[in-house]
């Protein structure tokens, strides 16, 4: 990576696009704090981040990180858990946050039993359960296929609407960043810069089925596939 | 008929046939009218007639010893040898995995002591511990230790870097990350060493018996006193209840390990 610069408001959803190997993870690390930058910083509130895991910041991971041996419920628990929440307490937050997900009736199940997008949903509900005020995700629904993802969309963005936490997404699925985002950080082939940062004009709240048939959304995507398509052409030709 | 009787029908089959040629065998002989010469001589492999004899005979009122006492002593001394293992084992695996430059220090001792015939180690066990229990836990435990701790070892090494991420992200702190990520990831691998770990306890435990005399006590002892009045039936009875004590701590564990690994998906199957 080279010379990555970008800013995030509070209350925004941003995504990082970019042709694979291009570091857009890498930077998510670098704001997460499992990865220290050889120079320059990435600044929470206008301080650097040091040491892994800053408070205030959940992590949502492209790996399925559902604790194998927990049944749903008490992965949901694990945050309120280890910040000593009164077990009277953690019940009904966990209990709305199943709900919420839609895992109704599947809270004593074990993630070996649920598919994968239930587990995703295990996943970001454990991780908005504690109410971090800047969300990182990592390609989150990049394992899920269409149908699952679309309603993973759907689910997130109703769930943000409520919260407005910061939100930085980082996927190589265009259309994914388009229907999700306010912002899109375009990054270039390896070495990683930032290619350009676009403004999503499409108005919210968004309704991701009908978004996609919007002649809006086809334009915002046209433009931006301009841009990224010489990127992933570019990584191809690398290889 | 299921496959399930299907395979139980076939197990009784093969020792009714096993037990009944070993009677029958035993029975015919060389020439008939010399007593005492046998095609299969009784005197070295027994009867299973005799040997169900020699069965009520020890574990009745009338011996000094019963044979409930020594099973007792042999099982008494197992479970503390493979309590005191594996809780060692676990806790040595689970620092020295977590700890790179503490593994690299220790590293020669353990290989060392590890290849190091344990067999060798009863002479030196016997002079400082004396011929009872605690001698037989100690065989038991050098054995026992190294087999958890090797696997707990690899377990608590190839703990998933991205669980304990998500855990710090999730608030935990360096303690709450053990007791919630690590311990349960190593036990998946500790597990697989207990039902080994259970028989090898069973070994060191019965090479000490072998070398305690009474004092020591135990199925152990009742072989080797059956060596010295040369009575194969007696030794016969010693090691079906050793087979038997085997088979049913074994299975305790494959309990415990159900209940304790019922999120693995192979253990879903098997319960289904």
């Amino acid at each position: 990576m080279d010379r990555v610069s970008f800013e995030v408001l509070e209350g925004e959803f941003v995504a990082i696009v970019g042709p694979s190997g291009c570091g857009k993870s890498t930077v998510l690390n670098m704001i997460g704090g499992l990865v220290t930058p050889s120079a320059g910083a990435a600044l929470v509130d206008g301080v650097p981040v040091k040491g892994a895991a800053p408070a205030r910041v959940g992590y949502v991971f492209q790996k399925d990180t559902v604790f194998p041996w927990r049944s749903v419920a008490r992965n949901i628990a694990l945050g309120l858990e280890y910040r000593g929440v009164a077990a009277a307490e953690r019940l009904r937050r966990v209990r709305e946050a199943v709900t919420l997900a839609g895992l109704d009736g599947f809270e004593e199940a074990f993630p070996a039993t649920l598919s994968g997008g239930m587990r995703q949903r295990v996943a970001l509900m454990r991780t908005l359960v504690v109410d971090p005020e800047i969300l990182l995700m990592d390609e989150p629904f990049g394992a899920l296929d269409t149908h699952t993802k679309l309603t993973l969309h759907a689910e997130l963005l109703a769930l943000w609407e409520a919260r407005r936490q910061t939100v930085i997404f980082v996927t190589h699925d265009l259309s994914e960043a388009i229907t999700l985002a306010d912002r899109i950080v375009v990054m270039t082939r390896r070495p990683g810069r930032v290619k350009l940062v676009h403004e999503v004009k499409l108005p919210r709240p968004r309704e991701v089925i009908a978004l996609r048939e919007s002649d809006e959304y086809a334009r915002e995507y046209g433009r931006l596939w301009h841009v990224l398509g010489e990127e992933f052409a570019a990584s191809e030709a690398l290889r | 008929m299921t496959e399930r009787t299907r395979v139980t029908l076939w197990r009784v089959a093969i020792l009714v046939a096993l037990l009944g040629a070993w009677e029958w065998l035993t029975g015919i002989k060389a020439i008939s009218r010399m007593p005492g010469l046998y095609w299969i001589d009784p005197f070295f492999i027994s009867r299973p007639s005799e040997i169900a004899r020699r069965f009520v005979y020890l574990t009745s009122g009338e011996v000094r010893l019963s044979l409930w006492q020594m099973a007792l002593s042999t099982v008494q001394s197992t479970v503390w040898g493979f309590a005191v293992g594996v809780s060692t084992g676990f806790a040595a695996g689970l620092v020295l995995g977590r700890h790179d430059r503490l593994a690299r220090v220790f590293e020669p001792y353990i290989v060392a002591f590890n290849s190091l015939p344990r067999i060798a180690l009863v002479p030196l066990v016997t002079m400082i511990f004396g011929f009872g229990l605690l001698a037989k836990v100690v065989l038991a435990w050098t054995i026992v230790f190294f087999i958890v701790f090797f696997n707990t070892f690899q377990g608590a090494r190839a703990v998933d870097a991205d669980l304990v991420h998500s855990a710090r992200f999730l608030g935990a702190g360096e303690r709450q990350i053990l007791r919630t990520v690590i311990v349960p990831s190593a036990l998946a691998w500790t597990f697989a060493a207990l039902t080994p770990s259970i028989s090898f306890a069973l070994i060191g435990v019965v090479v000490g018996e072998l070398l305690g005399g009474e004092s020591g006590g135990g199925l152990g002892y009742l072989i080797t006193q059956s060596l010295g009045t040369l009575n194969a039936a007696d030794m016969m009875v010693a090691l079906v209840s050793l087979g038997l004590i085997g088979i049913v701590m074994a299975l305790g564990i494959k309990q415990l390990e159900r209940r304790l690994l019922r999120w693995r998906p192979e253990h879903r199957s098997e319960r289904a």
